[in-house]
C-alpha cells in the first residue's frame, strides 16, 4: 500500500525520514501512526487545543493543520526531541523536570503540546514575563491543572534554564 | 465526519510560475491552500469540497515584505508571525502589527498567511480593519498578468472576492504615509487569543486644528464582509470634534451597518459595541488635537533624512546602542518632525526583544564609574559616551562613599541578573540612583529586564531631543 505514494523526506528529532503517505494525511497521524512517535497527542483536531503542537522549522505549529506534504524539507521537533537520551539514561529537558517538580502534568494529555508551546516561548523570551508566558500558552488548553501550576512550571524552568554570561562589551 | 485524506490530491510545484502554469490550465480545478488553516480545519469536519490542492507554503515570490520608498509590500503568502517580528511594520503600520498578534495563538500565527486570512474573506478577519483603515492594494497575478485593486474592492460578497478562478493574491502594498495620523484599532471578542472578532473597528485620522481632515474607518463582524464606513466617515469628515459630531457618527454609523445574529453574537450587541469603538476612537482624537502649526522640519532631522546610510546609522546608534532598533529607525526615513521621531522611536522599540535590549544596555558605561570611550572606538560610542557624562553629571559630585557603594551594587547586580545595571540618569542624584538600585535588586529577573528596558527608552527619548536640538 504505501508505494501508492510518492516518499516524503523530513527530519525529526535530528533523524531524517522518509515516509509513504498521502500528502493530505496530517502531519499528526505520520508522527504517531508512521513514525510511531506518539508523544504527540490530538484533543480536538481542528487547531484549537494546542495538544498536538510540535516545532516545524523553528516555528510552532498545530500538526493537525500541516498536511504532511507541506513538511516536506522540514526540521520538526516533537515531546520525544526534547529528552533524546533519555533511553540510554540521559536527563529530561529542564522543562519536563520543571513541570514535575512543580505539578505541571496531572491527566498528560495536553503536556506534549504544553512542553512544546513552552520550549518555543523560552527559546524566544529566555526570561519571560507573565505577559509572555499566557501569549505563549493561550493557544494550548488543560482541563485538569487550572493553568497556574504550568504557569509556575515555566517560570521555574526559565529560571533554572538559562544561565546568563555576558562577556563585557565595554 | 472526519476528511478521508485519500480523497483529496495536494502537489506542491514549489514556485509561483508553476502554479499559475497549473491554475491557467484547468481553471477553477485547484484549490490553493497555504497555511491551511482554514482549509485544513475543513478538511477535519469533513467540508472540504475542494478535491485538487495546490500548495502555496514557503514559496518564496509569495514570502516577503519589502520596504520601498512609498509603500510597505507583504507577499501573500506572508505568515502572521513574521508581520507582528517586522520593525518596519511594528513602526509604520502599528495596527497591522498588533491585529497580527491578536491572530489565534502562536501556533496559529506560525502558519496563518495574510493571504489566506483575506481570501478566505471571513466577515469577521483580524487583518482587514487595518488593511482598510491604511488604504491598502492588493495584487492580483494569473497566467493572463498582474492587477491591482483598493482592497475595500476586494471583497464582494458573503466570502466572495474579486478573484477569477485562475487568480491567486500576490500581494498587499501599503502606503507609508500614515506615520502623522492617530491610529486606532479595538477588537471586541470573548478572549484576547483564540477568539474570532465579535466586532473590530480601527481607524487612521488627521486632525488639524480639531477638524478632521482625513478619516478612514474599518470593521469588522457588522456586514457581510470586511468594510469601510464611508457614510460614518462624512458625518464626521471636515468638523470638529464636538459631542454633537459623536452623536452624528453613532446615528450614522447604526444606519450603515448591518450586523446579525451568529453563534459568537447578536445583532444588537454588535451594533452597540460598534457605535461605542467609534465614540471611544473620536474621544481619543479630541483629547489629542494636534498642535496647531506645522512647525518647519527640524534641521537635524532634515540632514538625517537625507543622510547616506551609515551616517544616519551612527547618529541612530548612539541614541541606542541595539542595532536592529537603529536600522529599522533607518529605515524609516524621510520622518516628518520631532514628534513622529518619537514615536516611531518607541513603537520600534516595542518591537524589540531580550537581545536587542542588552546590546543597548551594554552600551552604557556602569553608573558612577568614570570611563571615556577609547579614542579609537567609533563615533557613535564616542557621542554616547559624551552624554553619559552630562546625564550622571548626578554622580559626578557624589561622595567617595556613595560611588563606593554604587559600585558594590552595581556588582552585586551584574552578579544577580547577568546585565548592567541602568538608570534615566539625568537630573538624579547619585543617592537616588543608589536608592533605585537598591529597590531594583529585589525584583525577579523578568521584572527587571522589563524596568531596564524602559529605562533604555527613557534614555533613547532624551538623546533623541538632545540630538534634535543640537
Ligand atoms: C484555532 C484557530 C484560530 C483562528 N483565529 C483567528 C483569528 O483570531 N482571527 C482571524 O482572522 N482568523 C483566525 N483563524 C482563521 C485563519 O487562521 C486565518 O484566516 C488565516 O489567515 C488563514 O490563512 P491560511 O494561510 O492558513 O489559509 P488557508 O487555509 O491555506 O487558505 C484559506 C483560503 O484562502 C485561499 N488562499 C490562500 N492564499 C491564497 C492566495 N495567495 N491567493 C488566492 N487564494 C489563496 C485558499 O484557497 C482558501 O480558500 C483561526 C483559525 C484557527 C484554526
Ligand atoms: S489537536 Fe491540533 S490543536 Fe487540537
Ligand atoms: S493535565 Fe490533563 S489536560 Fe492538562
Amino acid at each position: 500500500m504505501s508505494t501508492r505514494w510518492d516518499s516524503i523526506r523530513f527530519t525529526v528529532n535530528g533523524q531524517p525520514r522518509t515516509v509513504h503517505a498521502p500528502p493530505m494525511k496530517r502531519l499528526l497521524d505520520v508522527l504517531r501512526e508512521d513514525l510511531h512517535l506518539t508523544g504527540t497527542k490530538e484533543g480536538c483536531g481542528e487547531g484549537e487545543c494546542g495538544s498536538c503542537s510540535v516545532r516545524m522549522n523553528g516555528e510552532l505549529v498545530n500538526s493537525c493543520l500541516v498536511p504532511v506534504l507541506q513538511a516536506e524539507g522540514a526540521q520538526i521537533q516533537t515531546v520525544e526531541g526534547l529528552a533524546p537520551d533519555l533511553d540510554s539514561g540521559g536527563a529530561l529537558h529542564p522543562l519536563q523536570e520543571a513541570f514535575l517538580h512543580c505539578g505541571g502534568a496531572q491527566c498528560g494529555i495536553c503536556t506534549p503540546g504544553m512542553l512544546m508551546a513552552a520550549a518555543q516561548l523560552i527559546e524566544r523570551h529566555p526570561h519571560p514575563s507573565q505577559a509572555e508566558i499566557r501569549e505563549g500558552l493561550a493557544g494550548n488548553l488543560c482541563r485538569c491543572t487550572g493553568f497556574a501550576r504550568i504557569f509556575a512550571s515555566v517560570v521555574a524552568a526559565a529560571t533554572h534554564a538559562a544561565p546568563e554570561q555576558e562577556p563585557d562589551a565595554r | 465526519m472526519r476528511g478521508d485524506p485519500e480523497a483529496h490530491e495536494l502537489i506542491a510545484p514549489g514556485n509561483l510560475a508553476a502554479v499559475l502554469q497549473l491554475l491557467a490550465a484547468e481553471p477553477g480545478a485547484w484549490t490553493p491552500i497555504a497555511g491551511g488553516t482554514e482549509l485544513m480545519v475543513a478538511h477535519a469536519a469533513g467540508r472540504l469540497t475542494a478535491r485538487k490542492l495546490v500548495s502555496l507554503w514557503e514559496i518564496p515570490d509569495l514570502r516577503f515584505i519589502r520596504v520601498d520608498e512609498g509603500t510597505i509590500a507583504i507577499g501573500a503568502g506572508v505568515p502572521f508571525i513574521d508581520l507582528r517580528r517586522n520593525a518596519a511594520i511594528a513602526a509604520q503600520l502599528p495596527l497591522l502589527a498588533r491585529a497580527a498578534s491578536w491572530l489565534g495563538s502562536i501556533a496559529n500565527q506560525s502558519r496563518a498567511t495574510l493571504g489566506g486570512n483575506l481570501v478566505n474573506g471571513s466577515p469577521a478577519a483580524d487583518s482587514s480593519p487595518a488593511l482598510l483603515a491604511y488604504d491598502a492594494q492588493v495584487e492580483l497575478i494569473s497566467a493572463r498578468g498582474r492587477r491591482t485593486l483598493p482592497y475595500e474592492k476586494f471583497h464582494t460578497g458573503y466570502k466572495r472576492t474579486a478573484l477569477a478562478p485562475d487568480e491567486l493574491l500576490l500581494a498587499v502594498h501599503l502606503p507609508r504615509r500614515f506615520a502623522r495620523h492617530r491610529q486606532y484599532l479595538r477588537k471586541v471578542g470573548t478572549r484576547r487569543a483564540m477568539a474570532i472578532a465579535k466586532v473590530a473597528l480601527a481607524g487612521t485620522a488627521l486632525v488639524e486644528e480639531n477638524v478632521v481632515r482625513e478619516l478612514r474607518l474599518g470593521a469588522a463582524s457588522v456586514a457581510p464582509y470586511p468594510t469601510r464606513l464611508y457614510r460614518t466617515e462624512e458625518a464626521i469628515l471636515g468638523n470638529s470634534i464636538t459631542e454633537e459630531t459623536i452623536r452624528t457618527a453613532r446615528r450614522a454609523l447604526l444606519a450603515e451597518i448591518a450586523p446579525i445574529d451568529d453563534i459568537r453574537s447578536v445583532a444588537e450587541y454588535r451594533r452597540r459595541v460598534a457605535a461605542n469603538l467609534v465614540e471611544e476612537f473620536l474621544r481619543e482624537l479630541m483629547h489629542s488635537a494636534a498642535p496647531v502649526d506645522a512647525p518647519l522640519m527640524n534641521a537635524a532631522l532634515a540632514a538625517w533624512n537625507s543622510a547616506d546610510e551609515s551616517t544616519a546609522l551612527t547618529q541612530m546608534l548612539a541614541c541606542c546602542g541595539a542595532r536592529r532598533w537603529a536600522s529599522a529607525m533607518v529605515a524609516m526615513r524621510p520622518v516628518q518632525d520631532q514628534e513622529a521621531l518619537l514615536a516611531v522611536a518607541d513603537r520600534i522599540w516595542a518591537a524589540m526583544e531580550e537581545p536587542d535590549w542588552r546590546e543597548a544596555f551594554a552600551c552604557h558605561p556602569r553608573i558612577g564609574e568614570r570611563k571615556a570611550a577609547h579614542a579609537s572606538a567609533p563615533p557613535s560610542a564616542q557621542k554616547s559616551a559624551q552624554w553619559s557624562r552630562q546625564e550622571q553629571s548626578g554622580a559626578a559630585q557624589a561622595e567617595a562613599r556613595v560611588l563606593e557603594e554604587l559600585a558594590r551594587g552595581n556588582a552585586q547586580y551584574e552578579e544577580r541578573f547577568g546585565f548592567t545595571y541602568i538608570v534615566c540618569a539625568t537630573g538624579k542624584s547619585a543617592e537616588e540612583m543608589l536608592d533605585l538600585l537598591n529597590r531594583r535588586l529585589g525584583s525577579d529577573r523578568a521584572t527587571e529586564l522589563r524596568e531596564a528596558a524602559e529605562q533604555q527608552r527613557q534614555i533613547t527619548e532624551i538623546r533623541l531631543r538632545k540630538w534634535m536640538a543640537a
